[in-house]
């Protein structure tokens, strides 16, 4: 009667980067046939209140790759379960469900990528645009004994900022990490990148 | 970052926007529902000129009334009206919330939260004069003006 033929899919995990967060699993192998999966989720208040309910997710339902981009479905800082099956026509398999709940706390923050650049006297960077749910925290200094180094939070990403304008013959750096107000996360700086302007450096 | 600050208690880890995208999405099924328009639950009396400090009470025991009576009672529905995606982003992240505020129990603080508790009960008073399932609908599509109010201590 077309009920839990079909092995489960196996070795269920997510792999989450800068608040994106990827399902995956390992195949369920029917020769010369197209397996078909199903994602759903439930945060914390379904599991508590009603654990019979589960949720499509929003991309995978059905899909016949290997993994899920489960983002859009993830919309609290709470832990979720997960779960996936495999559909081979009227054939359907058991769930499996990720062994501990997703919380996308743990996310991966890796620092921005950053494009530093002169524009005559102007210092301009324009950061990598990470979505919405990123503001990034730039530091720059002229490079020089005892330099006072500045911040400026910049929101969001993907548009050219101007930072300081600099003196003839003087050598600025930059480098840049993102906070994100979800999680209240800060990821490491990124390396350094320095820029040297043209011209005579104004004597002291 | 943005965080809420209900009076002493402060809540981080909340994107406000999502919570309203999510209330967009279901805004028009759920409020359809809603016939009877000359009663609201949420009045002025209940969220008008609310102190810093009672701030604090009030939002917990609106949350708390929320999540153990109306998300709760509201499930059906929302599987009926296919709105599981939005009830789950407002209810998980009323939990984030819940989890985080801490009213003070101090003796000291009872005149404060008992006007909150006051406003909660005009509130709670309003729902229970209602038919259940009436009182629930209209709960659940008066969360925009709950949403609103919450703003106001987003900063």
């Amino acid at each position: 009667d077309g009920v839990a033929v079909l092995p489960a899919p196996q070795n269920i995990s997510v792999q989450s980067t800068n608040m994106k967060h990827v399902l995956t699993w390992s195949p369920v192998m029917v020769p010369e046939e197209i397996v078909y999966y199903s994602v759903e989720y439930q945060g914390e208040y379904e599991s508590l209140y009603m654990s019979h309910i589960w949720i499509p997710s929003n991309w995978c339902s059905p899909t016949t790759g290997l993994e899920c981009d489960i983002t859009d479905d993830i919309t609290a800082t709470v832990p979720y379960n997960l779960r996936v099956r495999a559909t081979l026509g009227s054939q359907t398999s058991a769930w499996s469900t990720l062994k501990h709940p997703f919380n996308r706390n743990s996310t991966t923050l890796i620092p921005p990528g950053m494009e530093v650049t002169k524009d005559g006297f102007h210092l301009v960077i324009k950061l990598e645009d990470l979505g919405p749910q990123f503001e990034f925290f730039v530091a720059y200094w002229r490079r020089e004994p005892g330099a006072k180094e500045h911040v400026k939070v910049v929101r969001p990403g993907g548009i050219p900022m101007h930072l300081e304008t600099m003196e003839p013959g003087a050598t600025y750096c930059v480098k840049a990490r993102t906070f994100v107000k979800a999680i209240g996360r800060y990821s490491a700086f990124s390396q350094a990148e320095c820029v040297k302007v043209q011209g005579e450096s104004l004597p002291l | 970052g943005q965080e809420f600050q209900f009076g002493p208690c402060r809540v981080e880890g909340i994107v406000l926007q999502e919570l309203w995208e999510a209330f967009w999405d279901m805004k028009d099924v759920v409020q359809a529902q809603d016939n009877i328009t000359n009663v609201r639950l949420l009045r002025k009396e209940v969220l008008q000129n609310v102190s810093e400090a009672e701030s604090c009470y009030l939002i917990h025991s609106l949350l708390k009334f929320y999540l153990n009576t109306i998300f709760k009672n509201y499930r059906e529905k929302a599987v009926k009206f296919r709105i599981l995606r939005s009830f789950s982003t407002l209810a998980n992240n009323f939990v984030v919330i819940m989890s985080k505020l801490q009213p003070s129990q101090e003796n000291e603080m009872f005149p404060i939260s008992e006007n909150a508790r006051r406003r909660f009960l005009l509130f709670q008073r309003e729902f229970k004069q209602l038919d259940r399932e009436v009182a629930l609908t209209k709960a659940f599509g008066e969360m925009d003006i709950l949403l609103t109010w919450m703003e106001t201590f987003y900063q």
